[in-house]
Parts: C-alpha cells; structure tokens; sequence
C-alpha cells in the first residue's frame, strides 16, 4: 500500500510549525466583544442577590448577565444539573455566576469587581466519604446525601466464587484529581448571524455534542447551531462532550447581537474545567493456588465533585475495564458517584481505566508475591485471549496481549531485573502492567455512528468532509491517507474539512479511542464507492469493461491498452451521478455493536485493543524520590495507519501517565475547597527533561472489523502506565503504593519508619 | 499610552503600548500576531516564547513598554512553505506536534539554542528545551526533531540563521 502504514507526514504541519493554525483566540472578527466570568469565591453559598447597576456604568462595558437573564436551562448532560450560570445556589470556588462582555478583556476583567453578590456562605463538603454521611450539607436538592447515582455490575456468582477460591486478596487504593492541562486554555467564539443562526467556534472534540448543548441551553433549534471549524489546543477528554464556557458565550451572542469571545486565565482552565475523577477503590480478588482468577469484586467512591456531566459513564467505564481486564469468569461491581463542593471531574484520557488499572494491576503484583508465582506467569495465566467474551460481554475479536507481554518481556531482560538483588543508596526495581480499551464504545443514547463524505472536482483532487474534531491526534491526517490510499491520488489533492456541523456529516466525535476506526472505516467506504463511481463512468466512455479498468494518480486506464485512459476529471464530468461538477459519495458507518444497557452486560466495541507495558525505576533510598529511567511498550495497534501517529500518541500517553503516577495533582485546600495547584508549575507536568528512555513496538493482529485492521490507540497508552511505575517501585524498595500519586514523602518513611 | 515600534520578522510595526501590557499581549492585540500563543501568562509554559534582539524570551513576562525598537522573530518569520527553516523542515518530517499550539514556542527556543550552540549535545537540547511544556508529544519527537534540524544544519554547510535576523 501506498499510504497506509506509512510515516505521512501531518496535513496542518506547515500551519502548526508557524503558528498558523487558528485556534479559538486567534480568531478575529469585526466588532468582537470579550467576556469574563464572574466565580464563586465560596465552596458552597446560597445566592441572595446580584446588584449589577454599577457595571454598566463603566466605559465600555456592553453587557452584564446574571442566571436570571438567561432562559435558566440546565446542560443535558448524563445527570442534569448545572445551569450556564448559577440560579440560586453555588456548589464549588470557581462555580459562573455572572458574566460581563465589553469592548475589551481588560474592562470586562475590571467590570467583575463591580459586581456586588450577597452569598449566603453554607457548609461545605469535600470529601465523597463524608459527603455521602448523614447530616452532611446536601450540594443539590434532590440528592439526598449527595449520591448521584450507584453503578452496579453483578455478572456469574460472585459469592460463589470467592467460596470456591483458594485466596481472596482485599485491598484499598485511592487516586487522584488531575487537570487536563491543555496547551490551549479554553475558548469560545459565538456570533448570532443576521439568518438567525448561532455559530459556535470552540475547540472541541465533538462537535456534535456541542451543538445539541448549545442549542439546549440557548433554547434554539438544534438547524439553527452552527460548530465552526477551528484547530483544538489539546483534547485528553476535556474537550470530548461540551465545556460550560460554551453555553455562556452563545447566550451573550444572542444577548448583545456582537461576536462574543471568552478565553478563560490559565488559572480558569486550571481551576473550572472538567478532571480526572479521583476514584477511592475497594479490590477483593478470589483466586486458585495456581493463580487462575475466580472471582473479582470492585467498589469504587467517585469523589464527582459539583456537578456530573459524565461521570456515570466514566464510573461504568471502570466498570467494564475491571470486567475485562483479564480473564475473570465472577464479577461484581458497585460504583458511588458522590457530589463534593470541588471542581467537577469528567472525561479524561482512559475514562475511568487508569484508575481501576492501577488497583488490578497493583494487586497483581500482591498476588503473584503470595502465592510465590512469577507475575509475568500470572498474567499470561490469566490473559484474554482472541474469541473470548469477557464478563461483561466485550467480545475480542483479536488479541495481542500475549505477544505484547513477551515482547516487553523479551527486550528488556525483564527476568534478571526482576530477580536482581536491590542494595545501595538507589535502587533500581521493572514493574509490569497491561491494558484493555475499546475502539469507540456504544453508550450513549446518542447513538454511535461516524460518517464522511467525499466529493471530487473536475480537476481530479478531493474534499473529504468529516464529523469529528482533530484534537491534534492527526486523525485527520489518518482519514486524509485513507482516501488517498483507495482513490490513488498523492496527499496534497486530498484536502480536509472537519468538524463543521452545517457542511460536514454528522459524527459522534473524537473521544472514546473512536476516530482513525469508525471515521476511518466511514472514510475507506466511501472513498471505495467514489472510486467505483469512477469506474464506472469511466467503462462507459471508454467502452470497456469496468472491471479491466485500473486507477492511478488520476487516470482511469484500461490494462490491456494504456491508450484508452480518462483523467478523474473527465470521469467525474461524464459521470451520470455527477452533480454541479461534482461527484459526491458519503458513508456512514455504524459498528456491530449493542449498546450499554444499565446491567452493563453489552459488547461495547467492534474492536479490543491491547498493551504491555514494562517500567524501569530507580528509587533514591535517602529521599525517596522516584525518576523512571526507561519505558518499554508493546501495544497491539491492530494495524498502525500512520506509525508516527500511533507512536505519538503512546509516546504523549507514557508522559500523562508519568505524570500522573509521580507528581500531577490538583490539589485543593481542605478548608476552604479552593484549588492551590492553579498554575501548570504547582501541577508539576513532566518536562523534557524528565522523559526516561523509550522503546515501543507496535503489535499488529490486523482486526477483521478494523480499517485496514486498526484498532484505538488514542488512550490505551496510558492506562497501565502507573501500575507499571507503583510495581517498579515496589521491586526497587519494596513499597507498595496504595494511593496516587507516589511521592517521595510515603517511600522515604516507608524506608525509615523511624523518622516519622 | 505610548506608541512604539518593533521590527517582527524584519518588517518595523508599530502599536499604541499601555503601562503593564505585556509583550505577550502586544503582540496579539496591537500587532494581531497571533502565531505567538498565549498558554499561561506567567512564564510557566514557554508557548509565548519569540526570540527578542536575539535572546528567546517568554514575551509574556516582557512588558511591552521595555521593548521599543526592538527586533523580534515569531514563528511566522522563519523560512517559507518552499525554503522552510531547517527546524520547520525537521518538525514536520519527525511529526515533533501534535495539537500545535507549544510548536511556535518550542521551536522558537530550539531556534535560540542553534543560533549560540550549533552542535549542542543531547543534554544541550534539553535544556535548551526545558522551558516549554508540551501536553501531547511527550517531547520525545521533539528531541529527534531539533537533532535532526541540527544533521540537516550541518550538511548544508549552512546554519540555523534566518535571514530576517
């Protein structure tokens, strides 16, 4: 193949190396007014009354809108429950309340502390156990003890199980928050154009989704949102549904009849987008005396924080990864999702499976020790394999756990390291952990359905249009090969527009490992019936039959005589599907897949994914800080499309995990509930210079259902990454970690009791 | 208010600068040089970075009253589609980005580094590096991108210097 598994180079790249790729706040429109949000310095108050008569009075000032200006419409998200700005009530620091649009952002910013809101201060709570408690200050009216709801899983005989096991091992871990940090803090741009239609520039992964949000809230028909294209600083989940930034600015859009923008601070992205949920975990495993799982239990407490946008599904996402990771015939699951007066957590990278990973993971290790068996051997043991159903109904296709572990195994010498004795001041520990993920997963009403549409000019080059947003995974770049490689046309005449909801066809988004799969397969699909199109016309003025006509770099030639050749162009002119000079074709693919049901048992995804993962530590026993000194991966990719995509994202995916295994933390001050890690320094985002070594292999198992055999890769490379670290550490110095991040402070007391 | 001048990319603009304006936000609003990027506002992530009479800066932490007549190069100012600078080049080939939005900074203090250091080792990059952060790449194309900017560099015959400055 020409373009398929080869290192293309990215489409935007001369865009993005000169700075020229838009992003939201590079946008510049005639009249453009700027917006501040007004927060909540209080965890949890009561709004008594707004006085905004001072604002308007500042030169410059356009407009200032409190919740009762707006039609008090909250997002539909999983659970209902937040409003654009507040009503009556404030759940978390950082929670809109007002919002001011002016000339500029220096006055907007100086117009909020104008505003005088009179906040009746309550109890607040931080804490999803304590919040959970009798008496505890109830964050939302009809939540009592702020549960949100409980996620529950029961597949096989669980009690069974555990009596017909040999050990059962019971643990505890707790995980952290983390923000997203993206590049680009967030942005939107909404303008109320003279046709009554609301366009919305925001950088998001699914334009879908913020279309149906804005158009809610706004309460305008959904044919009257347009989601414009722009480029996405950087998605990881943050980005994947709707950012509430979104709704404020298309109101003030229709409010002032003026482009609108808000750009948030860095300390507003910090501080007010959605994070990785914190999980605390209960993990009870029942196994034989030759390691063969028997039954697993897994109670999680997901601290939501203020508001839910979609933490049942991340919670039903663990759910399912602790279903499947491994083979485990007995599963049972319990997930509380807890309302606490902090920032609200929310897709992230893994959804759910980082967390649930580290505590399987991790207790692998507990396990392998106990029963004196190596934990390469317990987790080939136990290991899916091709044609399995998981516990909660995934069926895998392709597997290439197997060799993905050997691999890992294999080239890095795992079982000397292993083995090694461990003395001196630093001490060097491997750890092993492995992953599970889907290719797009079938969980929302929505539906789950990709679409492109491709039309080719008289001059033979094409337009590929395409639903879902490029976060800066290069899918476009991999869809953009794909119609170049089934139309046999060079990349430059391939030419994309994505994610504008007026011209292009409608897809779920970018966000569940979806993209380079069920775009891809929608992109290989229609491109092979424009191609056949082609023939088409082609056998017809050419008087030859259709199926001795071969394509190349835009002829259509007939193979017995090179002679008889017709350009693309004047294929499509003398097309009888050819419209308007153009000949268009457009696929929707929709996977073979049962959607999730509230019992949780469906297969998901068409396709499984799958990782090894091998960390490498060393470990100063005289401070306990923790640095990784290599990285070695094997992910079964099923077919790596673009291998410098699928590098990058695992190579990016290694970063986060690091990060979020080592040092990332938001962390919030248990007094008052603000955030103190509000800057990307206190977060501790690793640097180039903390990047340990890295060898990666990529396992092709070619999935039948796949496009060209490909399965995800956008979030797999993170999901066992700080297991992998946790064992290292734990091999190194004996310590196990039972919460996120490791730090330096638990291993130094770990090692000298004494100095507590 | 003042106004002052600023040679960007070998062309003098000028643009009304304010008393605590930053370089950053100059930039962006008076000169509509939006190939700067603004990631944080206080130093922490080097997306703002420009190379200033020479020095890479982050101009988020430059105001922009310090800087009359002064030269500076954005990202936009080195090299073109057809002729690319030899970091462009090696970006794009290594695929060194993903969303882009670290790419005008990161490749602005590479660009820094060649500029005094033609021949840094691999510590040297780092370093020279280690002021912006990236939440995509985990730098590792990054590193293979400016050591490749530096094969090319050399087997050119040439250096890493533009011809704006």
């Amino acid at each position: 193949m020409k373009y398929i598994g080869k290192r293309v180079p990215e489409i935007h790249g001369w865009a993005k190396v000169t700075g020229q790729a838009t992003f939201t706040d590079d946008l510049r429109l005639p009249g453009m007014l700027h917006a501040k949000i007004l927060r909540s310095p209080h965890a949890h108050a009561r709004i008594r009354g707004i006085d905004v008569s001072k604002v308007l009075q500042l030169p410059g000032v356009v407009t200032v809108m409190t919740g009762k200006d707006t039609p008090g419409i909250k997002y539909v998200a999983q659970v209902s429950d937040m409003y654009p700005l507040a009503m009556d009530k404030v759940r978390y620091v950082g929670d809109p309340v007002a919002v001011v649009a002016a000339e500029s952002e220096e006055i907007a910013r100086e117009a909020l502390s104008l505003i005088e809101v009179d906040y009746e201060v309550l109890p607040a709570v931080f804490d999803p156990r304590e919040a959970l408690k009798q008496g505890a200050p109830q964050i939302h009216e009809d939540k009592a003890n702020n549960l949100v709801l409980t996620i529950k899983r029961d597949f096989g005989n669980v009690d069974q199980g555990f009596a017909e096991s040999d050990f059962v091992f019971e643990d505890e871990f707790s995980t952290q928050a983390v923000p997203h940090c993206n590049m680009e803090p967030r942005s939107s741009a909404a303008l109320m154009n003279t046709e009554g239609v609301l366009q919305i520039w925001s950088g998001t992964q699914s334009p879908y989704f913020v279309r149906k949000e804005v158009a809610h809230v706004c309460n305008l028909p959904i044919s009257h949102v347009q989601v414009m294209e722009i480029h996405c600083g950087g998605g990881f989940g943050s980005r994947s549904k709707y950012c509430e930034d979104e709704g404020v600015t298309a109101l003030l859009a229709i409010r002032t009849g003026s482009p609108v923008r808000i750009t948030f601070s860095r300390e507003e992205e910090m501080t007010t987008t959605r994070i990785r949920h914190p999980f605390n975990i209960h993990l009870k495993t029942g196994v034989k005396k030759d390691g063969t799982f028997v039954a697993r239990q897994m109670d999680l407490i997901v601290d939501k924080g203020a508001y839910c946008h979609y933490g049942p599904a991340v919670t039903g996402y663990a759910a399912g990864t602790a279903a499947s990771h491994y083979r485990v015939p007995h599963f049972r699951f319990t997930g509380d999702v807890v309302y606490t007066n902090k920032q609200a957590g929310g897709p992230f990278r893994g959804f759910g499976a980082p967390q649930a990973i580290f505590a399987i993971e991790s207790q692998m290790d507990t396990i392998a020790e106990k029963l004196g068996i190596d934990p390469l051997e317990l987790r080939l043991r136990n290991a899916n394999q091709s044609g399995d159903t998981t516990a909660c109904g995934w069926q895998i296709t392709t597997c290439g756990l197997e060799e993905c572990l050997q691999k890992v195994v294999s080239s890095t010498n795992w079982q000397e390291k292993w083995k090694a004795e461990k003395t001196g001041r630093f001490r060097q520990g491997i750890g092993l952990a492995t992953a599970i993920h889907v290719s797009g997963s079938n969980v929302f009403p929505d539906g789950e359905f990709s679409s492109i549409e491709i039309k080719m000019f008289l001059d033979g080059q094409v337009s590929v249009y395409k639903g879902s947003g490029d976060t800066g995974t290069w899918a476009n770049t991999v869809i953009a090969q794909i119609v170049a490689e089934e139309l046999q046309l060079p990349m430059e005449k391939v030419r994309l527009i994505s994610m504008d909801t007026e011209t292009t066809p409608q897809s779920l988004g970018s966000f569940a490992s979806r993209v380079a799969f069920e775009d891809g397969n929608a992109a290989r699909m229609a491109a092979i019936q424009l191609r056949n199109y082609l023939l088409e016309s082609a056998s017809a003025r050419l008087q030859v039959p259709g199926e001795e006509l071969q394509i190349e770099q835009g002829q259509i030639v007939y193979q017995e005589d090179a002679e008889k050749r017709i350009s693309y162009g004047d294929a499509v002119f003398h097309s009888p599907r050819c419209v308007g000079h153009l000949l268009n074709s457009f696929y929707q693919y929709v996977p073979n897949t049962v959607r999730l049901t509230p019992q949780g048992y469906a297969n998901v995804s068409a396709a499984y994914a799958f990782s090894a993962q091998a960390a490498e530590v060393e470990v100063d026993t005289e401070t306990g800080q923790v640095r990784v000194l290599r990285f070695t991966v094997a992910q079964d990719v099923g077919k790596a499309i673009n291998p410098i995509a699928v590098e990058g994202q695992i190579e990016g995916a290694l970063a986060q995990g690091m990060g979020y295994a080592l040092t990332e933390e938001l962390i919030v001050d248990p007094e008052t509930g603000r955030v103190v890690s509000d800057c990307l320094d206190r977060v501790m985002l690793p640097t180039v210079m903390d990047i340990p070594q890295e060898q990666i292999f990529l396992v092709e198992t070619c999935d039948p259902e796949g496009p060209y055999g490909a399965k995800g890769v956008g979030e797999i490379g993170l999901n066992p990454t700080a297991a992998a670290i946790a064992n290292a550490v734990h091999n190194a110095v004996g310590y196990r970690a039972h919460k996120l991040p490791i730090e330096a402070e638990d291993v130094y007391y770990f090692l000298h009791p004494e100095k507590r | 208010m003042k106004k002052i001048r600023l040679q960007v990319n070998g062309t003098w603009r000028s643009g009304w600068a304010a008393p605590g304006q930053t370089l950053l936000e100059f930039l962006r609003t008076e000169l509509d040089c939006t190939e700067v990027k603004h990631g944080c506002g206080k130093g922490d992530c080097g997306a703002c970075t420009v190379i200033l009479n020479g020095m890479a800066v982050d101009s988020c932490l430059v105001l922009s009253l310090q800087v009359d007549g002064s030269a500076v190069v954005t990202a936009k100012g080195l090299g073109t589609k057809e002729n690319p600078h030899p970091l462009q080049k090696a970006f794009i080939e290594t695929g060194a980005f993903q969303c882009g939005f670290c790419t005008p900074g990161m490749i602005l203090s590479a660009k820094a580094l060649l500029d005094t250091n033609p021949q840094p080792t691999k510590a040297e990059i780092r370093r020279g590096l280690s002021g912006n952060l990236c939440r995509c790449t985990g730098y590792r194309k990054i590193e293979e991108a400016v050591t490749a900017a530096v094969d090319y560099s050399s087997k050119n015959h040439g250096s890493t210097e533009d011809s704006t400055h």
